[in-house]
């Protein structure tokens, strides 16, 4: 990790969704507060069981949030892409990370450290309604993950992973994620997500390129077991 | 409208300063409700905030003929309103699994405490932040380990919050079926009545007409924290 000698700008904590409607002078505040770190792909943001009260927001690249069994399994909680925040749970009661955050890409965050957090929580009651936007997104999405644990068969969890964390701006969906994170995502091992995405590649339904996989036929993937949820945008099961 | 007295009741209420206190008392109600009583589903507009004084909830998400039992909530703890901040729709249900006594907070006042009461705002992003812990505990348990131990886990946890000492062990009321059981540990309910006859014949547990009995605790947190994968 390495700390940025650049401050952060107020645009930039403006181009965060959860502070867009903020006033500028609190974002001037917010960003005077703020800290740039750069991590490289695959490094350690923070674990699981440290004691950490700060707030980390991604300004470029992705992070990953991930659980670790005793036997070094890794279930993905979720990846986290532009605009996300991050690691604030125990922000109101100083606890221990209920899990990590690694780096996916290279990318750089905004730290707002926790004494800062704090200082800017007592003067700008608009931050708490922002967290509050943000955890309740996120309660949200591990309901949905508890679900797909509990009751999905591993098949569908992978093709539900495909769909949720694909990019959909471009003409045909892509997913950048390697077989070993699909399969922390989904909860299975990387054998399983390659004999799979093997089948699919068969049927037609997604093509391999080196680095990503390209989706030709998204519905063909829609879980059968998927209700509604599945008509909610993919950025929102991201958060 | 309720009385400040009764609010105080809930601990996690005693913080508020005395203005919260009074605005919160004047806008909550309270409900008497019948247990297998749907409170919302999975998909409605964001609800209220409903604070259990008595009795017991579960929360669970469903697709198709599948259930997953994401929580059981007990006297003191609350529900609903977790998708009131981003006025989306309630992403799991809930029913009462027995008779409940709760005060409730209906969304429309709940905005305005959540705009005007900087306490109440914090307190319900801890609210939040905790059933979030919670969630991911049991991501945890679903994803490591596996049904006898989060079988066990699941006993433990009941025995934790509302178990009773009896000869021979603590004692859990019989308040969930055997699906229930199945849908809070993610299996078949067959796959559950074999685990329970086996914690039956090793000793570990006790079922009468009323009661689980947990007669080997220890033995039981053993295999509630062996992580299997």
């Amino acid at each position: 990790m390495a700390f940025d000698r650049f401050p952060v700008k107020t645009a930039e904590v403006q181009s965060i969704p959860a502070f867009r409607d903020m006033p500028l002078e609190q974002l001037t505040l917010l960003a005077s507060a703020m800290i740039r770190q750069t991590y490289a792909p695959g490094q350690i943001i923070f674990t699981e069981g440290e004691v950490s009260g700060s707030l980390w927001f991604v300004f470029e690249g992705r992070i990953k949030i991930i659980k670790q069994s005793l036997n070094g399994r890794v279930q993905g909680l979720c990846v986290m892409d532009q605009g996300k925040c991050f690691g604030s749970c125990p922000l109101f009661d100083i606890n221990k990370n209920p899990a990590s955050a690694q780096a996916l890409d290279q990318v750089t965050l905004f730290l707002l450290p926790e004494a800062e957090l704090q200082q800017v929580k007592v003067r700008e009651p608009q931050l708490v309604k922002a967290l509050l936007h943000i955890y309740s997104q996120r309660l949200t999405h591990l309901a949905k993950v508890s679900e797909i644990l509990g009751t999905w068969a591993v098949p569908d969890r992978i093709n539900d992973c495909l769909l949720t964390y694909a990019n959909h701006t471009t003409m045909q969906p892509t997913v950048e994620l390697t077989h070993e994170k699909l399969a922390a995502l989904s909860g299975t091992v990387r054998e399983v997500v390659s004999r799979h995405l093997g089948n699919l590649e068969k049927d037609g339904i997604i093509r391999s390129e080196l680095g990503r996989i390209v989706i030709l036929n998204p519905n063909a993937l829609i879980p059968p077991c998927a209700c509604e949820d599945r008509n909610v945008s993919p950025s929102s099961h991201r958060t | 409208m309720v009385s400040r007295e009764q609010l105080l009741e809930i601990p996690f209420l005693q913080a508020l300063s005395p203005r919260t206190q009074r605005c919160l008392a004047e806008k909550a109600l309270e409900l008497s409700l019948e247990p297998h009583l749907d409170l919302y589903q999975q998909g409605d507009p964001p609800t209220g905030l409903y604070i259990l004084q008595s009795g017991r909830v579960k929360l669970y998400r469903h697709s198709k003929d599948k259930c997953q039992i994401l929580a059981l909530l007990v006297p003191g703890q609350c529900l609903g309103a977790e998708s009131l901040p981003t006025d989306t729709p309630s992403p799991y249900a809930a029913t009462t699994l027995s008779p409940v006594e709760a005060l409730f907070l209906p969304p429309e006042h709940l905005r305005v405490l959540l705009d005007e009461l900087p306490d109440f705002q914090e307190l319900f992003l801890r609210l939040i932040t905790d059933k979030l812990k919670q969630f991911i505990t049991l991501v945890h348990d679903l994803a490591f380990r596996d049904v006898t131990s989060r079988l066990a886990m699941v006993l433990l946890a009941r025995a934790e919050t509302e178990g009773k000492p009896y000869e021979g062990g603590i004692g859990i009321e019989r308040l969930l079926s055997q699906q229930e059981y199945a849908d809070m540990v993610g299996t078949a309910r067959e796959v559950v009545y074999r685990t329970f006859r086996k914690f039956e014949s090793e000793g570990l547990v006790h079922i009468t007409r009323t009661l689980i009995l947990l007669r080997d605790l220890d033995r039981l947190r053993q295999i509630a924290l062996h992580e299997a994968r």
